[in-house]
């Protein structure tokens, strides 16, 4: 049915919006986490997150088919399709007074730029009032619809 | 004539602004995807068609000997189709993406107008019908 598709995709925007939120909230809590991971008896700092994001039905068999046959029904929603780590170095700090420094005294720190994450929420919310205002808008016009021949 | 005439371009219309939401939706939900680009009806081609069906334009008509030769110039445009255009050239971002929010929540407000003032039409059309079929006595 067409006639909702149009705010599923919005709703698939605040789904990938809020997820992108989450990943950044964690990132935010661990940025000062040493003991993410423990890895052959050593613990390893948290590492930061980051979402791909990609249109949906980015191959699949309708997008193909549709863009064979001239289909006009190509509008597409966003999905996060993986969460993957920040390759990024850790942040080595000297303190040789804590548990899991090295035996040089470095403590490695998670990866995580506070700054960045903080750039990042803004644009978060953002899209997300974005997509709001478009549903709310959409919204608007099925409504209208309903009033046709009233 | 035909008695329903207006109200058939007005539900074309209809369909015209309702794609066109959902592909301003598309490019909003998407404002933050690589490599996604911008898509857009393109209006401009639909006003020619329809002009052309309304005879504002001259029309070329080829001449054919048996109505089941293939047509010649534009065929009947009554099942025209609204043409999606993807602004492929341009790169707003980094990652190749070009959705350019401003531009598409202007979009977004006058699609949402331009349609309400079409379903008014259309009311306006119907209760005209109505008016003609009560003669006139409301």
């Amino acid at each position: 049915m067409k006639l909702f598709s149009t705010m599923d995709i919005s709703a698939s925007a605040l789904t990938a919006q809020r997820l992108r939120m989450d990943v950044i909230s964690s990132n935010i809590a661990n940025a000062e986490t040493t003991r993410g991971q423990y890895v052959d008896g050593k613990w390893i700092p948290y590492t930061r997150k980051m979402i791909v994001m990609e249109p949906t039905s980015e191959d699949s068999f309708q997008r193909v088919l549709s863009r064979y046959s001239n289909d006009l029904s190509v509008a597409e929603g966003v999905r996060v399709s993986k969460i993957v780590n920040d390759p990024t170095p850790y942040k080595r700090v000297y303190q040789p007074n804590h548990p899991d420094a090295d035996e040089n005294g470095f403590v490695l720190y998670p990866n995580v730029d506070i700054l960045k994450e903080m750039v990042d929420m803004i644009s978060a919310t953002r899209a997300y009032e974005a997509n709001v205002t478009a549903i709310n808008s959409t919204k608007s016009m099925l409504t209208k619809a309903l009033e046709i021949g009233r | 004539m035909n008695l329903f005439n207006s109200i058939q371009s007005l539900e074309r219309a209809l369909d015209v602004s309702s794609l066109r939401q959902r592909l301003i939706t598309s490019n909003i939900a998407n404002v933050e995807t690589p490599g996604y680009k911008t898509k857009d009806v393109s209006f401009a081609e639909i006003l020619k068609k329809e002009q052309i069906k309304n005879g504002d334009e001259f029309e070329f008509q080829g001449y054919r000997t048996n109505p089941k030769h293939i047509q010649i110039g534009s065929a009947s445009t009554n099942t025209y189709q609204p043409k999606i255009i993807m602004e492929n050239r341009t790169s707003l971002l980094n990652n190749e993406n070009n959705v350019d929010i401003d531009y598409e929540m202007t979009k977004l407000a006058e699609n949402n107008i331009w349609y309400n003032t079409l379903t008014q039409m259309a009311n306006k059309e119907f209760s005209m019908l109505r008016y003609v079929i009560s003669e006139g006595r409301r």
